[in-house]
């Protein structure tokens, strides 16, 4: 049950997009950690990536923010392809990492001056607002820091030269409750009304809904589905039936996974009309036709469950 | 106003009917200001672009009204429309209900009674 489903938010010209991503691939030997990605990304937009450990979130994260070479396909980032990305390119470009390993023999205010002098589109009164927002002090040793100041600290870092696209790789995983509001906040500040596009991967489905305009399930190296995060929601649906004795189960259109107890089926479908309800409905052998809606959580692991049939 | 990620319904359309129920109880009266975009957004904690498109449904459906300079403000006639629109969300919640009811074979009385029960219940959470 191997489908794409990709849906082209509406078709823009190159010039509107933040990203465009054709086909894009990474190798390590015989195995594609990022297997043929094809993606588009309008500007001023916030996507949020959900996938496991070893989707391949990292590794075409760190591609887009040039830290690693591609094997396959094509990638523009702001308009330039990732081969061709020059410093002043890369310095557009904002990057959080999972874990900070950098400036920890520095102090917070020599790490802050360290990447100003860095980045020449540093801008002293952002960089000056995280600092307060995110209660950090110049004189604290970056070592010492905890790790929710230190996520903090990576941001403030990243968004003070005031980039076009924030690359935010699990920035949040492991931070206490108070720590990831504060994260939220300096990221939701940067944002609003700037020309900034982000993208968000993180296991928490719940940070990813509550920020993304649109959602990608990664999962292997493939993209699952790349869809508005309300269409996600609006068109996602569990189909439950109960087929008579002898009967084959009908393929639903658009089915994401399905499964049968005994005589019960569930499918999740991607695509629900109230066509498939009818159809069903109609068809002899087939009762007690239930439709329930679900939440982003369970349209996730329904498109995972279905890879592993 | 609270956003529950365990909901089907999507992020935009909790806080089209945050706001509705908060101008129906008299959170937001009208003419007031609502808060701006950006910083609902960072209460919130939601992506900016949604709470713009919830603010762009409500000023459509005539209960914000934009006006230069000063951001969206509640309209005059915004009570009733928000409490009409909170009435329609009662009744669909109940359609759902309903619906629910009818497909395990309950007949008409026994739904008014479940219906009569429930109600008793937020009656006596309401007075304690």
């Amino acid at each position: 049950m191997s489908q794409l489903e990709v849906e082209t938010i509406p078709l823009r010209t190159r010039s509107e997009l933040a990203l465009r991503l054709d086909g894009l691939t990474k190798r390590y030997g015989e195995t594609a950690v990022v297997d043929r990605l094809s993606l588009e990304l309008p500007k001023g937009s916030f996507l949020g990536l959900i996938g496991a450990n070893g989707a391949g979130k990292s590794t075409t994260l760190k591609m887009l923010a040039g830290m690693l070479e591609h094997d396959g396909g094509t990638a523009e980032v702001l308009g330039v392809p990732i081969e061709d990305s020059k410093p002043q390119h890369l310095a557009r470009i904002g990057y959080v990492p999972e874990s900070h390993n950098l400036y920890r023999w520095m102090t917070v205010g020599q790490a802050i001056w360290f990447c100003k002098r860095l980045n020449p589109r540093w801008d002293d009164q952002t960089s000056a607002d995280l600092l307060k927002l995110f209660r950090l002090e110049e004189s604290k040793r970056v070592k010492s820091l905890s790790k929710g100041m230190l996520a903090k600290l990576g941001l403030l870092l990243a968004i003070s030269h005031d980039p076009n696209l924030l690359i935010l790789d699990e920035p949040m995983s492991g931070l206490d409750p108070i720590a990831r509001e504060d994260f939220l906040d300096g990221v939701l500040r940067t944002v609003s009304n700037r020309d900034c596009t982000v993208i968000l991967s993180s296991h928490s489905i719940e940070d990813v809904q509550r920020m993304s305009d649109s959602i990608a399930f990664l999962h292997e190296g493939q993209l699952l589905m790349h869809r508005r995060t309300e269409d996600v929601l609006a068109n996602a649906r569990r189909v439950r039936f109960v087929v008579e004795n002898g009967q084959d189960a009908p393929e639903l259109d658009s089915t994401v996974w399905a499964r049968n107890e005994n005589r019960e089926w569930l499918v999740t479908v991607s695509s629900y009309s109230p066509l498939t309800y009818e159809k069903l409905a109609h068809s002899p052998g087939i009762q007690n036709v239930e439709v329930q809606e679900l939440s982003l959580e369970e349209v996730y692991k329904d498109y995972v469950r279905g890879q592993k049939q | 106003m609270k956003i529950d990620l365990k909901s089907s319904k999507p992020i935009y359309l909790q806080i089209v009917e945050g706001v509705h129920s908060a101008i129906a109880s008299g959170v937001y009266k009208p003419g007031e200001r609502v808060p701006s975009t950006r910083d609902l957004a960072i209460k919130l904690k939601v992506n900016p672009n949604t709470v713009q498109r919830a603010y762009e449904e409500l000023v459509r459906s005539g209960s914000l009204v934009s006006m230069r300079n000063l951001g969206k403000v509640v309209a005059k006639r915004a009570e009733s429309s928000a409490t009409r629109q909170s009435e329609m969300n009662v009744e669909s919640a109940f359609k759902t209900g309903v619906e629910i009811a009818r497909a395990s074979g309950l007949s008409s009385r026994r739904i008014r009674e479940l219906l009569d029960k429930v109600l008793k219940a937020s009656e006596g959470k309401a007075s304690e």
